[in-house]
């Protein structure tokens, strides 16, 4: 087995459900519905409790009671629910349509005297995702701030259902492109739980080399775009440059930029040369040294500083109540890591470093990803260093029904797919992105920011619209 | 602190490639295919026409002579046809299909002969030399996401970095569409974007420009067919010009967007036909004042 293997499925109800989330350590991971083939409606709800993933299921027979007052960040999952499959909750506080946009939404008001409302997006002044945010603020002070997303919706989940399990990685691919790898091994690992197969060592490190190279690119990139947003262009400039030489090493290694059509359910498309490998090794730690270097001239910059301290403060209990995940998280003093808690592939092998810090502003997130970056870098070089030989992938059978789930550490957090095969075709699958999570967390590191540092903050969340909307 | 930056940004190496490079590799490790007429036979166009994830391949038999036909605005470079096509289907080095029309986004060739039909090869090395001529004029983009993974939007903020530096070619991203003079448009337009996007366009002053991104931008590439996907942009307004790939690279976009400025600027040596596409997009413009 290479995947989270610690998992319990079993039939329950509702106050299993609140049961689980009660308990020491408990954390809801995902909510989500399916229609069996008689026809019935039915909920699955998965929650970790002491790392060891949960997972609940009951049939929908009528209504069902809502889990939100045993955790709040169960609102857009049970929004999700109850638009797609039509579940009726009861004791949801806000059940507006969430995916679809209907003409007559209501937004929340805040009333007062000079309380005004910025309407801002879907379409925005940077070269980024849409998403709409309803601000209302009194001078410049942010009073509150509403979400209005999913414009990006393309029925992704939906696409899936009736294609077979070796094209399922092409889509993947395309729920969230920056995080493309995480995505596709998030699926392959799910399809091999199903039918209980063993990547070969060999591709299960070159998987962990893409899966590192692409969170070690992603926040490399980011810890650019917030130099960037406080007008800082030189190290926005620099960053930019290591990330597009890491880029170039890929094309290189595998002839990909961003290792699409690399994954594959039973290993990985292509095998690499050695030559290759230390080339890229090569590539990677001239980056992660460069990177080390500007980062820490950033952070004595006290310009820099007085941007980004206390700037979007995200208090530990908010994310813990909100389940936050990722960077995010670990910036609020969440210690949490799918690498750690539920290791997958290469990294049962090796114990992976969780860097944590507990201020939850933009310094504490901008920091977690240069640590992160580090750690990622080292990753990546050990395994090279010691890479397995050997086969890169085995062959899955092409019939067969099964179900299976798996979860991986993506760049922005834990990434989870939820798979189930019928005769060798998929007919369900369910996609918990970690945007879905944090983005609810992001209202709540505005009140009492002035409007102008929103897209430092937004940045510092750097959250995903596609992979959130799907 | 800040001349820390300075000192260590002098030392920093110059990365700027230059337009020749640019052009001459533009489609390096975007996984897109391209074929190499001399291998192809019938047995391995039909097997890599049976693995293409999106329909870009497809065969046809025309009075016994049989055409492989592969659209680069649908392809999504899964690479699948590589793999099986023994060296008759190739990652490519350079693409040049992009421009004014969706024809030019289509290549096709003679199975048995090994002769390619439709090649738009040609002007690309004319625009190659335009190149240089075009430096100093300025462009404005606004950049729009119709619904995209955002692939495209990381390829495309990476034509600001050291080693593209758009702003060269006088080229800048503005901040509303009320500056552009021309739309990048990516994504399948979602049916939420579908109003946004036709805003947008209407508030972009005229002339206008707007070129579609990417597979998904060309067709609706993986996402055609959604109930939640409108289509390629093209399905909500006038489009000039496609950019395929999946995403398409830095380079790809940087020559599909100066290859589109070369027939908005009388230079002189462009061909009559490119000279014809600005026409009928002037007029469609026109019309609709």
């Amino acid at each position: 087995m290479t995947m989270n293997t610690t998992h319990r499925s079993t039939e329950g109800c509702v106050e299993d459900v609140r049961r689980l989330l009660g308990s020491n350590n408990a954390r809801l991971v995902s909510i989500f519905g399916s229609v069996e083939e008689n026809g019935e409606n039915r909920a699955h709800y998965i929650v970790d409790v002491n790392r060891e993933y949960h997972r609940v299921s009951l049939p929908v027979r009528g209504a069902i009671p809502s889990v939100v007052p045993a955790a709040l960040a169960a609102n857009w999952y049970e929004r999700e629910l109850h638009e797609r499959f039509g579940v009726e909750i009861h004791g949801h506080p806000d059940l507006r349509p969430l995916v679809h946009h209907p003409r007559d939404y209501r937004f929340q008001e805040v009333k007062g005297v000079g309380v005004c409302e910025v309407p801002v997006g879907p379409v925005h002044a940077g070269i980024i995702e849409p998403g709409h945010f309803r601000f209302s603020v009194v001078g410049d002070t942010v009073l509150h701030l509403e979400l209005r997303h999913f414009f990006t919706h393309k029925g992704t989940e939906k696409l899936f259902e009736g294609a077979p399990i070796m094209s399922g990685p092409v889509l993947a691919e395309c729920v969230s492109g920056d995080n493309c790898f995480a995505h596709a091994v998030a699926y392959c690992q799910s399809v091999e739980n199903a039918f209980d197969i063993s990547v070969p060592p060999r591709g299960r490190a070159l998987r962990l080399i893409g899966l590192e190279l692409e969170r070690l690119m992603a926040h490399i990139g980011d810890v650019g775009a917030l130099c960037g947003d406080v007008g800082c262009a030189v190290p926005a400039a620099y960053t930019a440059r290591i990330k597009e030489a890491l880029l170039q090493a890929s094309v290189r290694f595998l002839g990909t930029r961003f290792w699409r059509g690399v994954a594959v359910p039973g290993g990985v498309r292509r095998d690499v040369s050695t030559e290759n490998a230390m080339e890229l090794g090569k590539a990677v730690s001239q980056a992660a040294a460069d990177f080390a270097e500007i980062a820490q001239i950033i952070l004595d910059m006290p310009s820099l500083q007085n941007r980004f301290e206390k700037t979007g403060v995200v208090s530990r209990n908010i994310a813990r109540d909100l389940a936050a995940v990722g960077p995010v998280a670990r910036a609020s003093g969440i210690k949490l890591d799918v690498r750690r808690d539920h290791p997958y592939g290469f990294y049962r092998k090796i114990s992976v470093e969780v860097p944590t810090l507990r201020h939850g502003d933009v310094l504490a997130r901008a920091q977690i990803r240069i640590e992160e970056a580090r750690v990622s870098a080292r990753l990546i070089q050990d395994t090279i260093n010691e890479l397995a030989s050997g086969i890169v992938s085995v062959p899955v059978p092409s019939g067969g029904s099964a179900e299976g789930f798996s979860a991986v550490e993506s760049p922005r957090g834990e990434l989870l797919y939820w798979i189930r095969i019928r005769d060798g075709n998929v007919v369900r699958c369910h996609i918990k992105s970690p945007s879905f999570q944090n983005w609810p967390v992001l209202p709540f590191a505005m009140p009492g920011n002035i409007i102008a540092d929103f897209p430092l903050i937004n940045k510092s969340f750097n959250l995903s619209y596609s992979g959130c909307d799907r | 602190m800040i001349f820390d930056l300075v000192k260590r940004s002098l030392r920093s190496p110059n990365v700027l490639l230059s337009a020749e490079d640019l052009v001459t590799a533009n489609s390096r490790g975007s996984r897109m295919p391209t074929v190499e007429p001399a291998r192809l036979t019938k047995a391995i166009a039909m097997r890599a026409v049976a693995v293409c994830s999106s329909s870009a391949l497809e065969i046809e038999d025309a009075a016994g002579h049989l055409f492989l036909t592969l659209n680069y605005g649908d392809c999504i470079g899964c690479g699948h046809c590589i793999e099986v096509g023994e060296r008759a289907f190739l990652a490519a080095e350079k693409l040049s299909c992009c421009g004014g029309s969706k024809q030019t986004l289509v290549r096709q060739w003679d199975v048995e002969s090994g002769t390619e039909l439709l090649s738009s090869e040609k002007e690309m090395d004319a625009a190659a030399k335009k190149i240089r001529a075009l430096v100093g004029r300025a462009l404005n983009i606004r950049q729009v996401d119709g619904g995209s993974c955002n692939g495209c939007e990381a390829e495309i903020a990476a034509l600001t970095n050291p080693y593209y530096d758009l702003e060269r070619f006088g080229i800048h991203f503005v901040a509303s569409p009320k500056h552009a003079d021309m739309l990048l448009v990516t994504g399948p337009i979602t049916r939420n974007m579908e109003q946004a996007v036709k805003n947008t366009y209407e508030a972009t002053p005229f002339p206008k420009l707007v070129v579609a991104v990417g597979a998904c931008g060309c067709s609706g590439g993986i996402f055609a067919g959604s109930d939640a996907v409108v289509g390629g942009v093209g399905s909500v307004i006038p489009v000039d010009a496609f950019i395929p790939g999946c995403p398409p690279t830095p380079a790809m976009l940087l020559t599909g967007i100066l290859r589109v400025l070369l027939r908005e600027i009388p230079c002189g040596g462009a061909n009559a036909s490119t000279m014809g596409h600005c026409v009928t997009a002037e007029r469609r413009h026109s019309e609709q004042d």
